[in-house]
């Protein structure tokens, strides 16, 4: 057998994978639009704002209604510690005024 | 009939197998360093695309406007009088208070977020019982009683038992009756979540009757509500507003490659890999240069030699790309993006399962492909230039 032809068969084993992992995605979109539609419900009814992701600070919990100063306010001069904080971006500063 | 041109072409990578497979811990080596790369940076961008389209997918029914007082940079809470206050706005069609917060358990480390409204004023309140797995929402008469999220479930231990007790700030007991569990299908959203009736919530944060934590106001005509949000701003001067555009943007930014810890650990890693490329950019090793030289003189010209470098280069790159993004396909869908979970959540007690279906976009394959495949395919084709145009006797000898 060639080199090329191992390859070729190397390539035709992933592109099965990924078309495989593709009918994955399109079969969990299905499964995630039915969630969606009762998410939708439960925002809606109880008014929330934000997704449970990170739950060890508020303002990685809920930042769309937190201050964009919160994780410095334990004291003056304090420094952000929680590790979530670190990998969440600061969302902008949207308030009205 | 192969036409000549390609069957040249299908001999130079049958050379270029040969040759990589006789480097071959080498190259495995190369590609290994290179597909975790792809594979690091192709989940954090599947990972985070996924929250980012969950946010937009259902938060699309948060509070139009939410009014938060502030006092000394701080949010407080809100005097109940406001909602008097708010009645002179023409165009206002409900006020609804709201108590929430959060609540430390000491014994888990767990923290809680209680949440209590009158869930019959709200927009679909009357279909809240959808979200739930089993047991129904409280009623307004039904005191004591809670709803809560399956984690919260767990972290309690409760079992089959219902009765769970928290403390108030005073340190006496607060006793809850659990009447209805979260569907999983909700976990995204209500995982930590204690929903209660506000007398319930009042009487846990010991919070006085005319207060509450924030207000929801619901406007007749959406296309108004970013004019009544300012009318709002200026006649209650002390108070934070934030529409639901807003709230929406939030998650269209708080993920994304500027978030300090993850961009600091993925852009070192994409340093360390161009290191490596540039390493081998500065110089080829004295086999290689005597192969290129043997080759010459064997009557093989530049570009044959080019031709073999470049599809060295662009089967490692490539191989490495497929194998690395398949891999951050497998790790945000089938295994909860395990090896970025951890950072993401931090110290949390509570862990959500992460059902996500990974963003994957023409996009990001680009910016991944740009990042990491392009670079190193000039790092390894130009060293080839310029060996192979020097005198083939001057590099064997």
């Amino acid at each position: 057998m060639r080199p090329s032809h191992i390859l070729l068969t190397l390539f035709l084993l992933l592109i099965l994978i990924d078309t495989a992992l593709y009918f994955h995605a399109k079969r969990l979109a299905i499964t995630l639009k039915d969630d969606h539609a009762v998410q939708a419900i439960a925002v809606a009814g109880l008014g929330l704002t934000d997704l449970c992701v990170a739950t060890e600070a508020r303002y990685t919990r809920h930042p769309a209604v937190t201050d964009p100063m919160a994780p410095f306010m334990d004291h003056p001069g304090a420094i952000e510690h929680f590790p979530s904080g670190s990998f969440w971006n600061a969302p902008i500063y949207t308030n009205t005024r | 009939m192969i036409p000549k041109g390609l069957e040249k072409q299908i001999n130079i990578l049958d050379f270029s197998l040969s040759s990589l497979w006789r480097r071959k811990l080498k190259n495995l080596g190369i590609m290994l360093v290179f597909g975790v790369v792809i594979f690091l940076l192709g989940s954090f961008q599947m990972l985070t695309g996924a929250l980012t389209n969950s946010a937009e997918a259902v938060l699309g029914n948060t509070p139009e406007i939410t009014i938060q007082k502030m006092s000394a940079g701080r949010q407080e809470a809100i005097p109940r009088a406001y909602i008097e206050k708010l009645r002179s706005i023409y165009g206002i069609r409900a006020i609804i208070p709201r108590i929430w917060g959060y609540y430390f358990d000491e014994s888990n480390l767990a923290n809680f977020t209680i949440l209590a409204l009158d869930s019959n004023a709200m927009p679909a309140g009357n279909k809240l019982n959808l979200t739930l797995s089993q047991g129904h929402f409280p009623k307004e008469t039904e005191t004591g009683t809670v709803v809560i999220g399956r984690s919260v479930h767990n972290i309690l231990g409760l079992g089959t038992r219902r009765m769970f007790s928290f403390f108030r700030p005073d340190l006496s007991l607060k006793s809850f009756n659990v009447v209805g569990l979260f569907s999983q299908k909700t976990d995204l959203l209500t995982n930590d979540l204690i929903f209660m009736n506000l007398e319930d919530a009042r009487d846990l944060f010991a919070l006085p009757p005319s207060m509450v934590t924030d207000l929801c106001v619901y406007v007749a005509n959406p296309a108004e509500i970013e004019t009544i949000a300012k009318k709002i701003a200026l006649l209650l001067p002390d108070t934070r507003v934030l529409t639901k555009n807003q709230i929406q943007k939030t998650y269209q930014v708080v993920f994304s490659w500027r978030s300090g810890f993850a961009s600091i650990c993925l852009l070192t890693a994409l340093v360390a890999f161009a290191i490596l490329a540039w390493d081998k950019a500065s110089g080829l090793s004295p086999e290689e240069k005597r192969e290129i030289g043997i080759l010459k003189i064997l009557g093989w010209e530049t570009s044959d030699i080019l031709a073999v470098r470049f599809w060295e280069s662009i089967l490692i790159s490539t191989l490495a790309f497929i194998i690395g993004c398949t891999a951050a396909y497998f790790h945000v869908a089938f295994f909860d993006a395990s090896l970025l979970k951890p950072i993401m959540v931090g110290w949390s007690v509570i862990h959500p399962p992460f059902k996500l279906l990974p963003s994957v976009t023409l996009g990001d394959f680009l910016l991944i492909f740009t990042f990491s495949v392009l670079p190193y395919l000039g790092a390894t084709v130009i060293p080839a230039w310029r060996c192979s145009t020097v005198p083939p006797d001057s590099v064997i000898r």
